[in-house]
């Protein structure tokens, strides 16, 4: 589990934490398609907007950070008494957004026909 | 897929009923990454520590066979690695700003467009543990050295192993691998680590204490370039010298070097030597044995045996066994099952030394009593029993 590159610090990424699944709304692949708008408050309350969901959040300094592991290509350099297979530390993330509360449904105003 | 505009996120905010004068100016369109759903990034929770060292640049090593449970370890610590299942979704977002930064950052821009680069229901979770040093031993008494004259070096079929090799295959830091080859008296031979064959370590602490006593020397005070001269003709230097770094103290006092002899350690291979000849010795019998055996102005003590040897004060006559600590299971269960199968109860005084090795960082042998045994008087001493029937 190496550190990336040489060159200067480790990025630092956030977490973003939700309840429940995260289906992709086509029922093809979840790669480029969109979640939702990540606002703040005045504040600084996160507000996550998904699909027809309003979800409040808070901003959580991890007491523990994590660090994101990516896995290096299978077996590059077959050896007798090698690890099995190399992680590079890509990120370190310090802090979290946790969406706890029960999204609010947001409700579309249909309007009338006249 | 093309990207969402500020006209749009302003739209939904709309829709939404959020008013936007309550917001920051900034928004976060956030969509999955190319590698989102791949699989290929998996979160870490880092213990204490182990954040700045890999800030300071510093690797984090996993290792493990396929028959043994990963660990991570760090320049000098070893961790045990569990997943943890957590009951909601993570997402690990690169470019993603806190209110804080944003508020800091003069940017012009309102719209950040982040690529989710993966997410997880679960993390991996360390925990400080022992490393996994018995195997370290049992690798290297695969092939002990028996000395350059041996015929087994010549053909030598066995594996030898160099500190790369050793890093490899052990489950511990560099530091803890490092330190143990030290503990165990292992040395560098031809680059490979080579643990001395017993009889061929005592056939060389022998010619080192019949020097000793043959040119008078104080025990505090042997002559490295002395022993070197007199001895270089029987044995390699190397050897020599790594037998008096083992039983010895190395110093310098005007400018030479001098070992200061360690009493204990060598009554006790002393006793080893006599000890591994036979099941069990009447023990009185041992002692006189033992005290005549040792160099000349060494003292022997049964405390010396500590970890080594077994006394059975219920025989009649009372009687003492090899019992070596390093040659039971490295895991507490095991350990514990193994020890109550020999006997079958113990006193805190006799079971220490076979268990002392088991404590973690702050664990003391009281607590591992607490938990892996069960306590009971016999004879108005307190000893301690197996919670399970042992077969």
């Amino acid at each position: 589990v190496s550190p990336s590159g040489g060159t200067g610090a480790l990025a630092q990424w956030v977490l973003l934490e939700l309840q429940g699944e995260v289906e992709p709304r086509q029922s093809g692949d979840l790669a480029g398609s969109l979640l939702g708008d990540l606002h703040y408050t005045c504040e600084g309350v996160p507000v996550l907007i998904v699909g027809h969901h309003i979800l409040y959040g808070k901003v959580v300094q991890l007491e523990k950070p994590f660090a994101v592991l990516v896995k290096q290509g299978g077996a590059s350099q077959p050896s007798p008494v090698g690890p099995h297979s190399h992680y590079t530390v890509t990120a370190l993330i310090k802090t979290k957004l946790l969406f706890k509360t029960r999204p609010k449904p947001i409700i579309t105003h249909v309007p009338r026909k006249v | 897929a093309a990207m969402r505009s500020r006209a749009e996120v302003d739209a939904t905010l709309q829709t939404a009923k959020l008013n936007p004068a309550e917001l920051l100016p900034v928004v976060h369109c956030l969509s999955f990454g190319p590698q989102a759903g791949g699989g290929e990034c998996c979160l870490l929770q880092l213990e204490p520590g182990l954040c700045a060292e890999l800030e300071a640049g510093r690797s984090l090593i996993i290792r493990g066979e396929k028959d043994e449970h990963a660990v991570l370890c760090s320049k000098d610590k070893t961790y045990d690695m569990k997943i943890a299942d957590t009951s909601n979704m993570l997402l690990f977002v690169p470019g993603c700003k806190t209110p804080e930064e944003l508020k800091a950052d003069q940017a012009s821009c309102n719209i950040i467009h982040s690529q989710i680069a993966g997410f997880s229901k679960n993390y991996w979770e360390l925990r400080r543990c022992r490393p996994k040093l018995k195997k370290l031993r049992k690798l290297l008494m695969e092939d002990p050295y028996e000395g350059p004259d041996s015929q087994k070096d010549q053909a030598s079929t066995f594996s030898k192993y160099t500190t790369e090799d050793l890093l490899n295959l052990i489950q511990a830091s560099e530091e803890e691998i490092l330190h143990q080859l030290q503990v165990i008296d292992a040395c560098k031979i031809e680059g490979y680590w080579r643990i001395l064959d017993f009889d061929y370590e005592m056939k060389l602490l022998n010619h080192v204490t019949q020097l000793i006593d043959s040119e008078s020397w104080p025990l505090s005070k042997v002559p490295l370039c002395a022993c070197l001269e007199e001895l270089g003709s029987l044995e390699p230097r190397e050897m020599i010298e790594h037998i008096l770094l083992s039983y010895g103290r190395k110093y310098v006092d005007d400018g030479e070097v001098f070992f200061e002899m360690h009493e204990d350690k060598i009554c006790r291979a002393v006793a080893q030597m006599l000890l591994q000849n036979a099941v069990k010795f009447n023990l009185s019998e041992f002692e006189e044995v033992w005290k005549q055996s040792v160099p000349e102005g060494m003292t022997t003590r049964l405390d010396q045996l500590q970890g080594l040897a077994l006394v059975d004060r219920s025989s009649r006559p009372e009687t003492i066994f090899l019992l070596k600590v390093e040659d039971l299971p490295e895991d507490n269960q095991e350990r514990f099952n193994s020890l109550f199968g020999i006997r079958e109860k113990w006193t805190e005084v006799d079971i220490t030394p076979y268990i002392q090795d088991l404590c973690a960082e702050k664990q003391t042998v009281g607590a591992l009593l607490t938990k892996y045994a069960r306590s009971s008087m016999l004879n108005g001493v307190k000893v301690y029993n197996s919670r399970r029937p042992i077969s």
